[in-house]
């Protein structure tokens, strides 16, 4: 042992090269040795829930910042780093997660994205109400707003859940959860949307309740297009329910003779009061039209095309404002569609005929009224007259053989001279119309069924 | 430790090679070695270190440098021990044959 001493005092040269070592040692494993010591710490962090999570290693010492979800979560974190071999001291950043308060959490819709924002509790649930928004808006963008804190009330995740369902239903709008309370506004995608919503959110669970529901319901819309080009008249829009639909349909069907109804009405709950009436009003407008749209929504009524003549313009407008009732708006666009080139007499006739051939004139039954469903079949009729100033028209009154002669000879003659009256409203010389009834006397057809009487009930007009 | 040693052990051998070496060649070398004064001084010097080291006062890379070199040192001294140990058999044994 003496000796080791006594040698030991000759052991210094060798500091020298040590101390090259040593540098050299100091030089190269510096930098491998900290990424080391924080893939490490790192890895120890794994399954730990912590946010904007900060590993810096100055060589053993770890610098470690984090953000907790809880004051367990944070010391377990910090004892986690600590026990990575290699690690001599950390120098611990960490804290907890801030509070909020009030606690509030919003989803919002515009024409663009869906924006999840407000605090949310754990990274978990904020990937969960992501990937609902995600599954509930195929295709829609979403936006991630959200940030965390602590303080979130109890059962967050599913009442946010179901309200993330819930704007899917939305075109646009925003839902407020502060607190326990939920906050609606916005407009619905669909007609029954708003009540579906409503539905829905009487899911919310314990504890939960909703403050306000501003949501509205979209606009109630019936559209009727008429393309004389293609001769339909299409249909497309809400209609309150089948029993409606079916009066629509039917209602167009008589005030549009020529045109082929395509009905692309769907039934739904929501229309204003009194829209049937309104409906069928405006769609006989809409057959004075050669071409014309039109357009109910809600409480508003847009006509707009192209009228056969001047006066049906004015006729047109004060008859849709007389029909519609109080609170309904009208808004009328109608111009006159260029005349028709002037024609022979003899053309006129072959013309009148045809329109008469596949349409006739109603009246009221046993009366001399016209009904308003011949409204579109009598403005053709003044085309066709326009078209041939110089005829003069008979205008030619049968009725079936039912009745009374006498009573029979009055009413074709009345109802003759009601067809030529409306064609001098029109706004053509009375002179050139002749009204003639002539009772039972003509008949088309036997009088001893209904269809030969239906024939025989006719208005005639002869180019004389 | 282990880590560390199996992190850096290239350089630990080295530092026990050359201090393998270096006490070989003490037991025979006629040089002058440390004074007593000096070898204190060095002694007073290596406990500050070492104090240094293990109340972790030095912080960061300065901090790992520092027991780096105290690692080494010690593996060197031990490396010094064993040489001049294993020498001073190998020329006791080689007199005594003589």
């Amino acid at each position: 042992m003496r000796g080791l001493v006594r040698w030991s005092s000759k052991w210094w040269p060798g500091a020298l090269p040590l101390l090259v070592l040593w540098g050299l040692a100091a030089w190269t494993t510096t930098v491998p040795l900290e990424a080391d010591v924080a893939a490490r710490a790192s890895a120890a962090l794994k399954d730990t829930v912590l946010d904007k999570t900060q590993i810096v290693v100055a060589g053993r010492d770890v610098s470690f910042t984090a953000e907790a979800f809880s004051e367990e979560g944070r010391r377990s974190a910090v004892a986690a780093v600590e026990a990575v071999p290699g690690v001599r001291l950390v120098n611990d950043g960490t804290r907890l997660v801030a509070e909020a308060q009030p606690y509030v959490w919003s989803v919002e819709r515009d024409v663009v994205r869906v924006t999840l924002g407000g605090a949310t509790p754990l990274p978990a649930s904020k990937a969960r109400l992501l990937d609902a928004a995600r599954n509930s808006l195929n295709g829609v963008e979403i936006a991630d707003r959200m940030a965390l804190a602590r303080g979130a009330p109890q059962r967050f995740d599913a009442a946010a859940l179901l309200l993330v369902d819930q704007v899917g239903r939305l075109k646009e709008g925003k839902i407020t959860l502060t607190d326990n309370k939920v906050a609606l506004t916005g407009m619905a995608r669909e007609l029954g949307g708003r009540e579906a919503i409503a539905a829905a959110l009487k899911n919310l669970p314990d504890g939960f309740s909703v403050a306000s529901n501003e949501i509205k319901a979209p606009p109630y819309v019936f559209q009727a297009y008429k393309d004389p080009v293609a001769v339909t008249l299409t249909l497309t829009g809400y209609v309150p329910d089948n029993a409606v639909h079916a009066a629509l349909a039917a209602a167009a069907a008589r005030k549009f003779f020529s045109e082929k109804v395509i009905d692309n009405l769907k039934a739904s709950i929501g229309a204003p009061a009194g829209f049937s009436n309104v409906v069928v009003a405006a769609l006989g407008a809409l057959s004075r039209l050669s071409t014309g749209t039109l357009v109910v929504s809600d409480r508003a009524v847009m006509l707009s095309g192209d009228a056969l003549y001047d006066e049906a313009v004015n006729q047109i407008r004060a008859g849709l404002a007389k029909d519609l009732p109080q609170g309904w708006q009208i808004k009328t666009e109608v111009s006159v569609k260029p005349a028709a080139a002037p024609v022979d007499p003899t053309v006129c006739q072959q013309l009148f005929a045809d329109l008469l051939a596949k349409n006739k004139i109603r009246f009221e039954s046993g009366r001399a009224t016209i009904d308003p469903d011949s409204a579109g079949l009598l403005d053709r009729l003044i085309e066709i007259a326009l078209r041939c100033p110089s005829a003069t028209v008979e205008i030619a009154g049968h009725t079936d053989g039912d009745g009374d002669t006498g009573f029979n000879q009055t009413l074709s003659e009345k109802r003759a001279q009601a067809v030529a009256e409306y064609m001098a409203r029109a706004g053509l010389p009375a002179e050139r119309f002749r009204p003639v009834g002539y009772g039972s006397t003509a008949p088309v057809a036997p009088n001893d069924n209904d269809e030969g009487k239906a024939q025989n009930r006719r208005i005639e007009f002869m180019v004389r | 430790m282990v880590t560390l040693a199996s992190f850096y052990w290239g350089w630990l051998l080295g530092a026990a090679l050359l201090g393998f070496g270096m006490g070989w060649i003490a037991v025979v070398h006629r040089g002058h070695g440390l004074s007593k004064a000096a070898a204190g001084w060095l002694g007073l010097l290596l406990v500050v270190l070492l104090g240094l080291a293990l109340a972790r006062v030095v912080p960061g890379r300065p901090g790992y440098w520092l027991d780096l070199g105290l690692v080494l040192l010690a593996i060197y001294l031990a490396g010094c021990s064993v040489g001049s140990w294993l020498r001073y058999w190998v020329v006791s044994r080689h007199e005594s044959a003589a």
